[in-house]
């Protein structure tokens, strides 16, 4: 009888591999190494066991059924544009795939060209004494006067009042008094 | 990742082919002869014959019920959408397997990334069982996650490297061989024993509260190791 135990590594080749000849005899003869080949057997069973059942509790056949369902869900919806792009050539054409690109940049460009104007305008109004200055209205009564400076800001009435006083300077004398202490359009106001 | 896709015509399945390997295939030809409802009946099968698999792998890697959902969600959308790319003389079991570790693996990078912007949140394995109650009776898997020793075999798994524990669920959870496992993960056959090995003796550890009699991996294994990832 050989009282030479089996090593643990032994042991565990033999869970692997099976056993051999002399392993086989040797296990038949020694019940030490017997039991200890048992008990690492029952150790693996145990562990495949325990293993599947932890899976098994966290999923339960309910969510077995929900997740199968859920996987032939996505099958159907990868399924789709498949369908879509196997459309006859003659109604492709219909289909405007690639127009919205060339809308989108003739809105871009008319926003763009709007923005610019826009600055431009700005920029003239900003400005009034240098480019916009005030407004020079010459009026020739006679060949003599000089001309009459007239503020861009005067109101309609107020202009029309100066080219009055400017004309009605040249009138006859004798109606001057009566002029005078006749109101101006733009003093009642 | 995903096999390039195929351009002969249909094959009649191989006998040896597994029924899910058989549906698979089924679903490439009907997607391919522009069967969509057909195939999408089909798809319907396969995923109800994966799922329970599928979540059982997902959960155990990612110790998430959300996360979890959402990649089997995740690889079972992507399995038909490249269902052309399907390679008969694969087991339809290890492609979809390696999708869904993929995928597993995505997640837990995104994850990680959500979890540097968030505060900390106390851990506990009694909230993995708190994911989703759903029914007032316990369940027989709740009522056996309940117990003591439970507790101490989940936890000691989670203490589990990642590597180590993606293989242990494959290998003993999923009950893929050695070799499928390797294919899936794209690992040496050599890689996956020796992984497989220092989760079980690290299990046996934490479990038991032995200490191995020797440190490394024993030489058989390290013989064939190529390169361990």
């Amino acid at each position: 009888m050989n009282r030479t135990h089996l090593s643990d590594d032994r042991l565990i080749e033999l869970s692997l591999d099976g056993s051999d000849g002399t392993s086989d005899a040797h296990l038949a003869e020694c019940v030490t190494c017997e039991s200890r080949r048992a008990a690492l057997a029952s150790l693996l069973d145990a562990s495949a066991l325990t293993l599947n059942a932890e899976a098994d509790a966290a999923f339960p056949p309910e969510r077995l059924a929900r997740q199968h369902a859920r996987i032939m869900l996505r099958i159907d919806q990868e399924g789709r544009p498949a369908r879509v792009i196997a459309f006859p050539t003659a109604h492709a054409s219909t289909v405007r795939v690639y127009r919205r690109p060339t809308r989108r940049w003739a809105a871009a460009g008319a926003v763009a060209a709007a923005f610019v104007v826009g600055i431009l305008a700005g920029h003239l109004t900003q400005n009034p004494t240098t480019d916009a200055p005030a407004t020079h209205l010459t009026i020739r009564a006679t060949d003599t006067r000089a001309p009459i400076h007239v503020a861009a800001s005067l109101s309609d009435d107020e202009l029309l009042g100066q080219i009055e006083a400017a004309v009605g300077s040249t009138g006859p004398a004798s109606l001057r008094a009566l002029d005078a202490v006749t109101p101006r359009a733009w003093d009642v106001r | 990742m995903i096999a390039a896709p195929v351009a002969k015509a249909p094959s009649k399945p191989h006998s040896a082919l597994s029924r899910d390997s058989e549906l698979a295939a089924s679903v490439k030809h009907l997607v391919l002869s522009d069967q969509r409802d057909a195939a999408r009946e089909r798809f319907a099968e396969l995923v109800g014959r994966q799922q329970r698999r599928a979540v059982r792998i997902a959960f155990n890697y990612l110790r998430d019920a959300h996360d979890a959902d959402e990649a089997v969600q995740d690889a079972f959308l992507k399995v038909f959408t490249h269902i052309t790319s399907y390679r008969e003389e694969f087991p339809f079991e290890v492609w979809f397997t390696r999708i869904l570790v993929n995928g597993c693996l995505d997640l837990r990078k995104a994850r990680a990334r959500r979890l540097r912007w968030a505060l900390p949140m106390p851990s506990s394995p009694d909230m993995i069982a708190q994911v989703e109650p759903v029914a007032n009776q316990p369940s027989p898997e709740e009522r056996l996650m309940s117990s003591e020793r439970a507790k101490q075999i989940a936890g000691a798994v989670e203490r589990l490297p990642d590597r180590q524990r993606l293989v242990f669920t494959l290998c003993h959870v999923s009950e893929h061989s050695t070799s499928e496992v390797s294919r899936a993960l794209g690992l040496s056959e050599a890689t996956v024993r020796v992984h497989l090995f220092r989760a079980v003796r690290k299990l046996r550890k934490l479990l038991t509260g032995e200490s191995p009699s020797v440190a490394v991996a024993p030489r058989s294994l390290l013989d064939r190791e190529r390169s361990v990832v």
